[in-house]
């Protein structure tokens, strides 16, 4: 069996609007993995019904190690000083990577 | 005016509306999937640019037709500025540029709906009003932008002291890439994708897809109004707590002002009375789905809670309700 990982989920709640933005943001710290889901609700900004394309919002969630979710969590800190309607939150999460590690020098491979 | 207003208010779709906001205020559980509502949004802009193309490839864009898209243009110019001067001075500047752009720019719905009843009573308007619907998105949110970093430089100048340092990767976000995201707006690009392709099938391709933009046309109006209904009537019991009284007022008096300068110009410049009441309720009518989503990325200081609600839960409805018919009863009364 792989090798379990520890890694960091950090869930982001935003407008739909802003997807495209906060996508490009986590590409400039090389992250290139995520997950989006169509969501709606309601808070300070009012009602998001989801209906219309100015009136929804999405989670995305992206893995990642600590160093990077260090950077990300700056950026969204950056995103929020400007007034862009963003949620951040991570959690500790230990993950089966699709990726076997490399094995060390010596060391067998098992199936 | 009664007439004309008592049967617009019996029209289905309109009545549909109504059932739709009385459900919404109610917070009854009705549902309707997303996916199904932005496909009704997609379909009225594909049958009204399809409509709009095919009436230019036989009218042509006449000269009245030029002035009509001038005369909205400078509509669209005229109100951002005039709304941003008067709100500023009462409300946040932010708040104020955000206004300005939704007001400035139009509501697809509402000149769909403003069409249906002009279709319904037998006059005729031009195509080139639907070229003229797609170019009055653009100058509000121009000038939102410049108006909202006019704003931001006066604040950094004042706060500078305590400015945040941005992180290296982190840059500021340029016009261009504000315009890059208003102009490919997907709604606005199936827009005018449709109005193209309207055009270049002419005749024959109107007459192919005449089950598609005439046959079911108004009973997905009267869907749409119910889903829109639902949403007005959610955003008032949501939303309402948060406007203070100048925007309820400037939520239900520009409309009609905007509405009487468009009629004034249109009155100028020749327009048929088609036309004119069309420009009226472009001039009238406010974005809620381009400008504010466009606003959301462009002017994030301000707050969606109230641009939006007022575009939507307020002038829509007033728009779709009184305005169709009080702006065609003003032009009845006044054209010869």
């Amino acid at each position: 069996m792989r090798e379990i990982e520890n890694k960091k989920l950090l869930t982001i709640i935003a407008p739909g609007e802003l997807q495209r933005m906060v996508v490009e943001q986590l590409k400039k710290r090389g992250i290139g993995g995520y997950t989006v889901v169509a969501a709606s609700g309601a808070g300070t900004s009012g009602l998001r019904s989801g209906m219309l394309v100015s009136d929804s919002s999405v989670i995305l969630y992206v893995i990642m190690s600590e160093e990077r979710l260090r950077e990300v969590l700056v950026d969204m800190d950056q995103f929020m000083s400007r007034g862009y309607r963003v949620k951040a939150f991570y959690q500790d999460i230990s993950i089966l990577p699709r990726k076997e590690a490399k094995p060390k020098s010596g060391e067998a491979v098992t199936d | 005016m009664i007439g004309s207003a008592a049967s617009n208010l019996l029209d289905p779709a309109v009545l549909f509306f109504v059932l739709g906001a009385g459900i919404g205020l109610l917070r009854s559980n009705l549902e309707i999937p997303s996916a199904l509502a932005r496909f009704l949004t997609l379909y009225l802009l594909i049958a009204l640019g399809l409509k709009g193309g095919a009436a230019l490839s036989t009218g042509g864009l006449p000269a009245e037709g030029i002035l009509a898209i001038g005369a909205a243009m400078g509509m669209a110019t005229f109100v951002p500025a005039y709304a941003f001067y008067l709100l500023s001075r009462r409300i946040d500047p932010f708040d104020s540029a955000a206004i300005a752009a939704t007001y400035g720019s139009v509501s697809a719905v509402t000149f769909i709906t403003a069409q249906q009843f002009l279709t319904a009573r037998d006059v005729d308007f031009g195509g080139y009003m639907t070229v003229a619907m797609v170019l009055m998105e653009t100058p509000a949110i121009i000038m939102a932008v410049f108006l909202a970093t006019m704003v931001r430089s006066r604040q950094a100048v004042a706060k500078a002291a305590s400015a945040p340092e941005y992180d290296e990767a982190f840059e500021p976000l340029s016009t261009r890439e504000v315009l890059r995201e208003a102009l490919t707006d997907g709604a606005q690009l199936v827009l005018i994708g449709s109005l193209v392709i309207g055009y270049l099938a002419g005749t024959e391709g109107k007459e192919e897809l005449l089950p598609f933009t005439s046959g079911i046309f108004k009973g997905m109006l009267a869907f749409f109004l119910l889903e829109m209904g639902l949403l007005v009537g959610r955003q008032i019991s949501e939303g309402r707590a948060k406007l203070d009284k100048a925007l309820f007022a400037f939520s239900f008096l520009s409309p009609p002002v905007n509405a009487a300068i468009a009629l004034v110009l249109a009155y100028m410049i020749g327009l048929q009375v088609g036309d004119a009441v069309l420009l009226a309720i472009l001039a009238s009518s406010a974005s809620y789905i381009v400008v504010p989503a466009v606003v959301r990325y462009a002017i994030p200081e301000a707050r969606p809670g109230v641009y939006f609600t007022m575009a939507l839960g307020l002038t829509f409805p007033f728009n779709i309700l009184i305005g169709i018919p009080l702006y065609f009863a003003a032009a009845e009364y006044v054209w010869p």
